[in-house]
């Protein structure tokens, strides 16, 4: 009797098919929302130690490894605002820098870590020498490839000044690539001499061989400020010998007529000339850091 | 023997399970497009990736067909209408482990030559600094096949004493982790950092060592990967060891089957 009194099959089926494609839909915007909207820091997550990733991801380490680097990459690429180049959020370097070293330690062979800590790393956190270890540690496995004792050779010279190892690093890359370059550059440091020539063009290989959009631009940024602080010290060297004193300021540069315009720095700094003459800029070639509301304080 | 082996190939290609595994090679299409996630070796990830996913269906089909393809016969009370037949109990099990082997290999060669023409479309696009060594990428999915005939022997070798599913499926991939891991746990062991560990500790894992398989030697994944030589002596040996290790298995299952109880 109770079974004659309910409603008919297909309608009940139809109601809860109903009632429940209504509270998926209800709940699946606010969810994707929460996802899209949760802080990075987050995303990138913690990751177990590199001894335990190598015991567990059995004979998937290179799978595991890649997987690290790529989580760092679209953790990097997400916080790289597309306009003006300036960082939506202080990166967690310290944990993009702990995944490097876990996927190097499960696939010493992947160039994908060593050149996004070269690319990155180096410049915004200036830990050269952990840099460095890291790619001395590659060179003992990828034995053939120029970029490592390249990338060396650069933080040896431009960041760390010592400019033995840097010109052995960069004979070692000339060795490797058959390259006359790095042999020239590698006689350049052993005169300590031209330095912001040298950083251009090691920025200018660098550029020409990144691929992922992200690394790239953060390069050509990086380029272009060299390069127009670059400009700066030929016109101040050439004020310099013209006159016979070194000149006061970069617009004293443009009213003499030795620069067209004050040099617009991409990171958003002022150039200026310090005491020593030197180039500097008050951005110190750094994005600026926004903080949005969503920072963990 | 040759029925039984003809019949365990048959088998397989009508099983559920075989076919629910193959959707999972539908992927290896996919490789060329993650490949480009890379920044700096996209050949290379496109071996990787290809590389792992064979590994991972070789896997699932060790554990989901060799491992119950023993227990199964036993549970269906089917070796009872072929053992009934004039055929011994060791070439029932020898057939059926030749017929899972025969079928890993096959399985592993196809794969293989799918996951090459994926890779040659990866290496087109995007030309890797150094190119890709077919020799070595053909050694490390044969290579692969034999570390997973390796495990089905164990597979089978479990599959004797079980009474239940349990024992030959979570057996095997217990034997797959022990036997991926032995070689770093030996490396730790020996390391100045393993000399803290007890002796009777480090005398443990020193004879667990040399008895479980050993399946590092099977991995020529960075081989394949990043073109590094291969050793002629250390792939001749590795063979040997599957031979041996493998025969040491199939005897032990072959005498445990023959003195199993049926009922």
């Amino acid at each position: 009797m109770a079974a004659n009194r309910s409603l008919p099959r297909p309608i009940v089926w139809s109601v809860s098919a109903g009632i429940l494609v209504a509270c998926y839909l209800a709940l699946i915007f606010p969810f994707a929302r929460y996802l899209h909207q949760k802080p990075v820091q987050e995303k990138l997550g913690v990751v177990p130690k590199a001894e335990f990733l190598q015991l567990v991801s059995a004979d998937q380490k290179q799978l595991v490894a890649e997987g690290l680097t790529l989580k760092v990459l679209l953790y990097f690429g997400t916080l790289a605002e597309k306009r003006n180049n300036e960082l939506q959020l202080p990166p967690d370097y310290q944990a993009m820098s702990r995944l490097l070293h876990a996927a190097v330690k499960l696939d010493p062979y992947n160039m994908d870590d060593y050149y996004f800590a070269q690319s990155i790393l180096v410049w915004d956190v200036k830990q050269i020498k952990i840099a460095n270890a890291l790619l001395e540690y590659g060179m003992k496995y990828r034995t053939w490839d120029f970029y490592l004792p390249f990338f060396a050779g650069f933080n040896y010279g431009y960041f760390l000044k010592d400019y033995p190892k840097a010109a052995s690093n960069y004979m070692r890359a000339a060795e490797l690539s058959k390259n006359p370059l790095f042999a020239t550059l590698a006689g350049r440091y052993l005169n300590d001499a031209g330095q912001s020539d040298l950083a251009i063009a090691y920025l200018n290989t660098m550029v020409l061989s990144a691929t992922n959009p992200s690394i790239k631009k953060t390069l050509q940024v990086r380029l272009e400020a060299l390069k127009k602080a670059r400009s700066i010290e030929v016109a101040a060297a050439a004020y310099a010998k013209a006159t016979g004193i070194p000149a006061e300021s970069v617009e004293e540069l443009v009213r003499q007529g030795y620069l067209p315009e004050v040099p617009r720095d991409p990171y958003g700094g002022k150039f200026y000339l310090d005491p020593d003459g030197k180039v500097k800029t008050t951005s110190n070639y750094a994005s600026p850091v926004k903080k949005t509301k969503s920072a963990p304080q | 023997m040759f029925e039984v082996f003809r019949i365990t190939l048959k088998g397989i290609f009508r099983d559920r399970v075989f076919h629910g595994i193959l959707v999972a090679a539908v992927l290896l299409p996919l490789v060329p497009s993650v490949s480009q996630l890379s920044m700096r070796q996209v050949t290379e990830l496109s071996i990787t990736l290809s590389l792992s996913l064979i590994s991972f269906i070789l896997l699932l089909l060790s554990v989901f067909l060799g491992g119950t393809s023993l227990w199964k016969d036993i549970d269906r009370r089917y070796t009872f209408s072929v053992l009934s037949l004039p055929i011994s109990r060791t070439r029932f099990l020898l057939g059926r482990f030749l017929g899972l082997a025969a079928f890993l290999l096959l399985a592993a060669l196809v794969l293989g030559v799918v996951a090459c023409v994926v890779v040659s479309i990866t290496a087109g696009n995007y030309p890797p600094d150094r190119p890709v060594v077919w020799g070595n990428v053909f050694a490390a999915i044969v290579f692969d096949a034999l570390k997973y005939i390796l495990l089905v022997a164990a597979a089978v070798a479990l599959s004797t004493v079980s009474t239940s599913f349990f024992l030959p499926v979570f057996g095997t991939i217990a034997t797959m982790l022990v036997g991926s891991a032995s070689q770093q746990v030996y490396e730790y062991v020996q390391s100045p950092a393993g000399e803290k560990l007890t002796p009777l500790l480090r005398q443990c894992a020193n004879a667990l060592y040399y008895v479980l398989p050993n399946f590092s030697a099977f991995d020529l994944k960075v081989n394949a990967i990043y073109g590094v030589p291969l050793s002629g002596q250390g792939t001749l040996l590795t063979v040997l060891y599957f031979a041996v290790y493998v025969a040491m298995l199939l005897l032990v299952a072959t005498v445990l089957f023959s003195r199993r109880e049926m009922k």
